[in-house]
């Protein structure tokens, strides 16, 4: 029986929201035992951030919330009380990993910094992945992933092209990058602490990620002081490039022509032989007017049989999937991207599986995101040591809770 | 401190975008990146620059390679699926001749699956993800994000998955083969929005353009663009912020009745923007503490104070010119200074060093 990577590591996630756990998901994924805290009075605000009428415990409920915190523990920890604190540095000890995506300032005003966390555990690491960073003058600024898109210079280099504006991506884009990057942030440190025996304190800034993303474009900037200009769909090297209609409603195919035997091939497929000797050079200089020849073939047929056709020639092109569509992708669906898990409270429905696919180790999802303290009694006392009575007393005092304290939406 | 991959020696193969940004926070982290080229056009110019620093350059015949991918700790490549094995590197083969190995494949759309022979650009592996039905204008075509994202999330997620399989290796004797594909990625990224339509069978979620709502939205400002992205704990701050008396009417109380009057609210905060610049906007999130931003250029960013003082840029010269570009991920682990080789600079060198003379 292979084992995965991770296995025999703890993780104490102190991260909310999506960018964080984004990360400690697929570090669980990953074998790592990731034990989720939140406090009664600050809980991870997606578990509530779609509003559930009629729901009595609208927190244990979103599939929002369980996408993106699959295979974790809940540990619900008061951490502005002192016993709450104390148990959460008593988890620090017990554990190779903090990791945390709060405001910049915030861990430090809970006297939970670096410092204090390697007086208890010499070796920890933590990973810090504020939206700007720990330092400098937009340190303490709320960094959401639409705010990280525009303050990376991602935003900059969307649009159409014809009206000057700039768009956001349709997802909080900067969130899962920057979560991706913390999970490699994390098992970096742990290969650094492998070889040396030290831990470290990673200091990941959201916005310095994304902005990995569009290197070359900063390569151009610096060179030449130019920025690209908005593109639309096309691209620079591969002429015709776009994303067609095709029928049905608001259903689109992507395709990309890379030289001029594809072009070729195209044109005879759409029946324009008349176009096939364009040349790069031509077709640029006519690409309204030959999208209108592809479009006229491609609002025919369905965005699967046109893509279909196209890739039967050796033409790069790919029907635009939707999120209702996507789960019905026969591609996904024949690798088993999409599982099924029970939950206790939601009926079973299609979640991504992990994406990071060894084929030998074969990780996968496991189980549901945990119930709000789920594993308090589990981790509180089977790993911290504490008895019932203590665990009792600590629900008495609001230093533990069940559920969160005066829930409202997000 | 020594960088933490010192030591750790990688082979790149086929080196367009997915497998040569994983690369390059392998090399930048100290692992010894050995690049065997890709077809001559698989880069610009600009990408070369940026992707390309600090690997080792390499032109071998297939027999050496395989030598090569033997001596290495990690494989990263992204050619079509089966290519490997046609050159006579066989993954699974080479699993089993050294199994600490990890190799981490990044194609389109996986290595055994309907679509995988399909043809794709980063273009099409973005349309097929998920992500561009969402993106942009809902009264026009869906929208390609800038850059080249589709391939540049195959190299992020690389670049942890080849350190997770590799810890595995550490940790267990045994390596891996990575199996990534670029539209998986992307399906497992769909925010809210994936799982809505799957649970509650709305249908497809709609291109949002600017405007999920209109507290959460980009407008035109005064020298640009600028955005907010307020959730329900800081509405009173921004409307505290905005001052508009008519905010703190009944009907912009709560999310739902706020949702009635987006139009109206939207046209407030036009006004708003509209009477500031970037600067001023975000110098006003920070100070109090309403998630606001403003949208900026790399050429703005090249002079942003923050990234100044945590010296996120490195620069790279060469007899052509020189230039900036981002450089450490993150802080906290040694990041080595870049170099730039040419085409095959290095295959002397990495055959000594690797493969002891044998060559």
């Amino acid at each position: 029986m292979r084992r995965l990577p991770l296995e025999g590591i703890r993780i104490a996630d102190l991260t909310m929201v999506w960018a964080g756990p984004f990360a400690t998901k697929i570090l669980a994924e990953m074998g790592a035992e990731v034990i989720k805290v939140e406090s009664p009075y600050a809980w991870d605000l997606v578990r509530t951030l779609i509003p559930q009428p009629g729901e009595p415990e609208p927190w244990n409920s979103s599939y929002y919330f369980n996408d993106y915190n699959r295979d974790k523990k809940s540990v619900t920890l008061h951490l502005q009380h002192p016993r709450g604190r104390e148990l959460f540095l008593r988890l620090v000890e017990r554990s190779d990993v903090v990791i945390e995506n709060y405001r910049a300032d915030v861990l430090d005003r809970l006297g939970l910094g670096y410092e204090v966390l390697r007086e208890r555990k010499r070796d920890i690491i933590l990973v810090s992945m504020a939206g700007f960073g720990k330092t400098g003058p937009e340190r303490d600024q709320v960094g959401y992933g639409p705010i990280i898109e525009q303050m990376a210079g991602l935003a900059s280099l969307t649009g159409y092209g014809d009206d000057g504006t700039p768009y956001k991506t349709g997802i909080s884009y900067g969130d899962p990058v920057a979560g991706a990057a913390a999970a490699g942030a994390v098992i970096l440190a742990l290969i650094h602490r492998r070889r040396t025996g030290e831990g470290c304190f990673i200091d990941l800034a959201q916005r310095e990620v994304l902005a990995t993303m569009i290197g070359e474009s900063f390569v151009l900037a610096s060179r030449f002081g130019r920025v690209p200009s908005h593109r639309g769909n096309r691209d620079d090297r591969f002429v015709t490039q776009g994303v067609y209609p095709a029928r049905g409603e608001d259903r689109w195919v992507a395709i990309s022509v890379r030289s001029d035997s594809e072009w070729k091939r195209l044109a005879e497929l759409i029946g324009r032989p008349d176009l096939a000797p364009l040349t790069a050079a031509e077709r640029r200089a006519r690409h309204d007017q030959l999208d209108e020849a592809i479009a006229a073939w491609t609002r025919e047929r369905s965005a699967d049989d046109a893509a279909e056709a196209l890739q039967q020639r050796g033409i790069p092109a790919g029907p635009v999937r939707d999120t209702a569509d996507i789960h019905d992708d026969p591609n996904l669906n024949a690798r088993g991207f999409w599982v099924k898990l029970p939950h206790p409270r939601m009926r079973p429905w299609r979640q991504p599986n992990t994406a990071w696919r060894l084929r030998e180790a074969r990780p996968h999802p496991r189980r549901h995101a945990p119930l709000f303290g789920e594993h308090n009694r589990e981790v509180l006392c089977g790993l911290l040591g504490l008895s019932e009575a203590e665990l009792e007393e600590l629900r008495r005092e609001g230093v533990i809770g069940d559920a969160p304290v005066d829930p409202r939406f997000g | 401190m020594a960088p933490p991959l010192t030591g750790v020696r990688v082979l790149e193969i086929g080196g367009g975008i997915p497998a040569a940004f994983a690369t390059r926070w392998l090399a930048g982290f100290g692992a010894e990146v050995a690049r065997s080229e890709g077809p001559a056009d698989a880069l610009t110019q600009e990408e070369e620059w940026y992707l390309l620093a600090r690997k080792h350059r390499i032109e071998v015949d297939d027999a050496t390679l395989r030598q090569l991918a033997l001596a290495a700790d990690i494989v990263v490549e992204d050619q079509k699926p089966g290519t490997l094995r046609a050159c006579g590197l066989d993954p699974e083969e080479l699993r089993r001749e050294k199994p600490a190995l990890v190799i981490v494949s990044i194609t389109p759309f996986g290595q055994e699956s309907p679509y995988a022979d399909w043809e794709a650009t980063n273009l099409v592996a973005f349309a097929m993800g998920g992500i561009m039905s969402l993106t942009g204008d809902p009264h026009r075509p869906p929208l390609l994000t800038g850059g080249k994202q589709a391939l540049y999330l195959g190299g992020l997620h690389g670049f942890g998955a080849a350190l997770a399989a590799y810890f595995g290796a550490l940790q267990w004797g045994e390596g891996d083969w990575v199996d990534l594909s670029l539209q998986e990625i992307q399906a497992g990224m769909l925010e809210l929005y994936g799982p809505r339509s799957e649970y509650e069978g709305t249908g497809p979620s709609p291109r949002s353009g600017n405007h999920v709502r209109a507290v959460w939205g980009l407008y035109p400002c005064a020298d640009g663009f600028a955005g907010v992205c307020a959730l329900e704990r800081q509405i009173p701050a921004l409307f505290a912020l905005i001052g508009d008396p008519a905010l703190r009417e009944e009907r912009f109380a709560t999310l739902e009745s706020r949702a009635e009057h987006d139009d109206e609210l939207q046209a407030i905060l036009y006004n708003w923007f509209a009477e500031r610049t970037k600067a001023e906007i975000v110098a006003l999130g920070t100070k109090h503490r309403v998630p606001l931003g403003a949208v900026l250029t790399p050429l703005e960013l090249l002079e942003n104070a923050t990234l100044r003082e945590r010296a996120f840029f490195e620069e790279v010269r060469t007899p052509e010119g020189r230039a900036e570009m981002p450089g450490r991920p993150f802080l906290g682990l040694e990041w080595t200074p870049p170099f730039l080789e040419s085409p095959g600079e290095s295959t002397e060198r990495v055959l000594a060093a690797w493969l002891g003379g044998a060559e």
